[in-house]
C-alpha cells in the first residue's frame, strides 16, 4: 500500500498534505525558530479550540448539513460551566459537566429543529448563533467569570511530559472521531446521508434520528472546545469563540470535506486546522500583521478547493 | 548587480538585530483604529529615541481575545527583553504573561487593561501599568460642562456609557457623575445608558432621551464615536444651542467636528504619549531605576477655543 492510497482510503485530500508540507518547509526557511518542539506545541495549542470545533463541523457538513452556532455554543458552554462552579458553588467536576452538557443541549435543540420541525439547518443554526451568544451574555451579565479551581486549570494550563494538556485532548478526540467517521456504521450512514438523502432513506437509514445525533455531537464538540478554552484562560468568557464557526468550517474544507456532503475525514480536517495554525504562527514569527494572516488563510482555502477541482476534472479551468 | 543588492539587503536585515541593544515585544489589540495608530507611533518614536528594537503585533479586532493569546505565545518564541501588552480583557493574556515572567521577561500593561490583584493571583508580576486616568477624564468632562453652564445651573443631563461591563467606560461615566454631583448639584443625570461604543446606538439613545426630556442641557458620552452620534442627533433636532455634548478620546474625527463647531468638547487621551512613555519607562526599569506601579498619563480638554488658539503645549501629542 503506497502512502497516497493510504491517505486516499482515509479520505484525505493529497493536495492538503502538499500544502501542509510546503508551508512547513517555507516557514522553516523563513524563520529560524519555527522548527522547534516548543513552537510545534505552540501551534498545536493554538489549534485546539478551532480544531475541536472543526471536528463537529466535519460530521455535520459530511452529512450535507451546516452548523453556524459552533462559536456561540462554545461561549455559552464556557459561561455555563464557570457559573455552575463560581456562582452556584458546585464542586469542580460540574464545570466539565456544565460545559459538555450545555453544548450537547444546544446541539440537540439544533438537531430537533432541523430534523423534526424541518427548518433548514442554515436558519436553525444561524438562530442558535444569536440565542446561545445572547444567553451567554445574560448569564454572565456580559462579564468574564474569573478564577477557576486548580483541577480545571490542569486541563488547560498543565504540561504533562512537556506537552500542553489541551494537545492531548485534541489528539485523542481527533483519533476517536476519525475512527467513528471512517470505520463505524454511524460514520458510513453520515456520509451516505450527505451523498444522497433519498438513497439513504431507501436503504433504511433513520435520517431523522441520525440528524439529531449529528447536531448533538457537533454541540458536544463545541462544549468540549468551550471547556478547554475556559480552562486555558481561567475564565468563563461570554465573548469566547466569536466567529470561530467560520474558522472551523474553513479547516474542514481545506482538509477535503465536501461542503455539499458525502465526503469528509477527521484526519483531513486536522491537516486543514494545522495549515491554518501554521500560517498564523509563521506569519507572526516573521512579524507580519494579522491582516496578512486572514488574507493568506482565505487564499489557501480557495486554492485548496481549486486544486481539488483540477484533479477531479482532469483540467485546470 | 541585482544579486549584490539583494544580498546586501539581506545582510543588512540580518545584522540589524545585532546592532540594536535590546528588543521589546509590543502586543496591541488592533491597529484598525486611530487611537492605537497614535500609540504605535509613540512606541516607534520612543524606541528610536532610546535606540532599542521593537516587534509589534496586533490581532484583527479588539474582540479577538483567544487569537491575541495565541499571538502572545508565538511572540515568546523569539528572544525579547520586555513584553508590552494591551490585553483585550483583564484575564486572557495571563497564561502567556506568566510564561514571560518565567523566562525572566518583564511585563508591562499598556493602557491599563490588567487588574494587578487578579494578575498577582495568577502568578503574574506586572512591572508597571501605564495609561490614562479614566476617572479623571470623566471628571474633566464634568468640569467643562459646569464651566459652560455655571455651578448653580439646573437642568437635565444624559450619560452614554460604553459597552456594558467594560471597565474603561464605567470609570469615565462614574468619574463624570461623581464630579458633577460635587460641583453642580443642580444638574441631574436623567439617564445613564450603555451605548456599546456604537455611534448609531448612541444616536438612537439621544433621540429617545430628547423625546422624553426636550429640555436636556448636556450629554456626556464615554467615547468620541458615541459623542459624534449624539451630536448629529442634537443638530437634527435643532437643539445645538441648548445641549452641550462632550466626548472622550480626542480622536481625529472628534477634532474635526469640534473645529467645525459641532461637538463642544472632547477629553483627549494622549495615546501617542502613552506609547512613547511606556518605552521610556521600560528603559528606566532595565537600568535599575525605580518605576511606579501605576503611571498615569494626563488627559486634556479639547474645545474649539483650544484648537483654534493652538498654543496649549500638550496639543503636540494630539495625533
Amino acid at each position: 500500500m503506497t502512502l497516497t492510497s493510504f491517505f486516499e482510503r482515509a479520505n484525505v485530500r493529497v493536495e492538503s498534505l502538499i500544502v501542509l508540507a510546503g508551508l512547513v518547509v517555507l516557514m522553516s526557511l523563513l524563520s529560524p525558530v519555527f522548527l522547534s518542539f516548543s513552537n510545534f506545541f505552540n501551534i498545536m495549542l493554538a489549534t485546539t479550540t478551532v480544531g475541536i470545533l472543526a471536528i463537529g463541523a466535519t460530521f455535520v457538513i459530511s452529512a450535507a448539513g451546516i452548523d453556524l452556532s459552533l462559536g456561540s455554543i462554545l461561549g455559552l458552554s464556557s459561561v455555563v460551566g464557570a457559573a455552575l462552579v463560581l456562582y452556584v458553588g458546585l464542586p469542580w467536576p460540574f464545570l466539565i459537566l456544565g460545559c459538555l452538557g450545555a453544548g450537547m443541549l444546544a446541539g440537540a435543540a439544533n438537531g430537533l429543529t432541523v430534523a423534526v420541525a424541518r427548518v433548514p439547518a442554515f436558519i436553525v443554526t444561524l438562530g442558535m448563533m444569536g440565542i446561545a451568544r445572547g444567553l451567554a451574555l445574560i448569564i454572565s451579565s456580559g462579564q468574564g467569570i474569573y478564577g477557576l479551581p486548580p483541577e480545571i486549570l490542569f486541563l488547560g494550563q498543565a504540561r504533562p511530559f512537556g506537552i500542553p494538556t489541551p494537545v492531548y485532548i485534541l489528539v485523542i478526540t481527533a483519533a476517536v472521531s476519525h475512527y467513528i467517521l471512517a470505520h463505524t456504521r454511524f460514520g458510513h450512514h453520515t456520509l451516505a446521508l450527505g451523498d444522497n438523502e433519498h438513497a439513504a432513506r431507501a436503504t433504511g437509514i433513520n435520517v431523522r434520528q441520525l440528524r439529531i445525533k449529528l447536531y448533538t455531537l457537533s454541540g458536544f464538540m463545541a462544549g468540549l472546545a468551550g471547556l478547554i478554552f475556559t480552562a486555558r484562560v481561567n475564565t468563563g468568557d461570554p465573548t469566547a469563540g466569536l466567529s470561530y464557526e467560520l474558522a472551523a468550517i474553513t479547516a474542514a474544507i481545506i482538509g477535503g470535506t465536501n461542503l455539499f456532503g458525502g465526503r469528509g475525514s477527521i484526519l483531513g480536517t486536522m491537516i486543514g486546522a494545522l495549515v491554518m495554525g501554521i500560517l498564523q504562527n509563521g506569519l507572526t514569527l516573521m512579524n507580519m500583521q494579522s491582516y496578512y494572516q486572514q488574507m493568506a488563510i482565505g487564499t489557501v482555502l480557495v486554492a485548496a478547493v481549486w486544486l481539488d477541482q483540477i484533479r477531479s476534472r482532469g483540467r485546470v479551468l | 548587480m541585482r544579486k549584490i543588492l539583494l544580498s546586501t539587503a539581506l545582510l543588512g536585515l540580518m545584522s540589524f538585530p545585532a546592532l540594536a541593544e535590546e528588543t521589546y515585544g509590543v502586543l496591541m489589540k488592533t491597529l484598525a483604529n486611530p487611537f492605537w495608530g497614535a500609540m504605535e507611533l509613540g512606541v516607534k518614536e520612543g524606541a528610536a529615541a532610546a535606540g532599542v528594537n521593537y516587534t509589534l503585533q496586533a490581532v484583527e479586532s479588539d474582540q479577538a481575545a483567544e487569537p491575541q493569546l495565541n499571538t502572545c505565545n508565538t511572540m515568546l518564541e523569539t528572544k525579547m527583553d520586555a513584553l508590552i501588552t494591551a490585553a483585550i480583557n483583564s484575564t486572557i493574556l495571563l497564561p502567556c504573561l506568566k510564561r514571560a515572567n518565567e523566562m525572566g521577561i518583564p511585563v508591562v500593561d499598556l493602557d491599563g487593561n490588567l487588574d494587578h490583584a487578579i494578575a498577582a493571583d495568577a502568578g503574574v508580576e506586572i512591572a508597571f501599568s501605564i495609561g490614562s486616568d479614566n476617572v479623571a477624564a470623566g471628571a474633566q468632562g464634568a468640569d467643562y460642562l459646569v464651566s459652560i453652564l455655571g455651578a448653580d445651573a439646573t437642568g437635565k443631563v444624559l450619560v452614554i456609557e460604553g459597552l456594558s461591563g467594560n471597565i474603561t467606560g464605567k470609570k469615565r461615566a462614574d468619574g463624570f457623575a461623581a464630579q458633577l454631583a460635587k460641583t453642580a448639584p443642580g444638574l441631574s443625570i436623567v439617564a445613564s445608558l450603555p451605548g456599546d461604543w456604537d455611534r448609531g446606538k448612541a444616536a438612537n439613545i439621544t433621540n429617545d432621551i430628547l423625546t422624553a426630556h426636550p429640555d436636556l442641557v448636556g450629554i456626556f458620552a464615554a467615547n468620541d464615536g458615541m459623542a459624534l452620534g449624539a451630536v448629529e442627533t442634537v443638530f437634527a433636532a435643532g437643539k445645538q444651542d441648548q445641549v452641550t455634548v462632550i466626548g472622550v478620546d480626542g480622536n481625529s474625527d472628534a477634532v474635526k467636528s469640534i473645529k467645525e463647531g459641532r461637538l463642544d468638547a472632547s477629553v483627549a487621551q494622549l495615546p501617542y504619549l502613552v506609547g512613547k512613555q511606556a518605552v521610556e519607562m521600560v528603559g528606566k526599569l532595565k537600568a535599575g531605576e525605580a518605576v511606579e506601579k501605576l503611571v498615569m498619563v494626563p488627559t486634556m480638554v479639547l474645545t474649539k477655543a483650544v484648537l483654534d488658539a493652538g498654543t496649549e503645549p500638550m496639543l503636540e501629542f494630539v495625533k
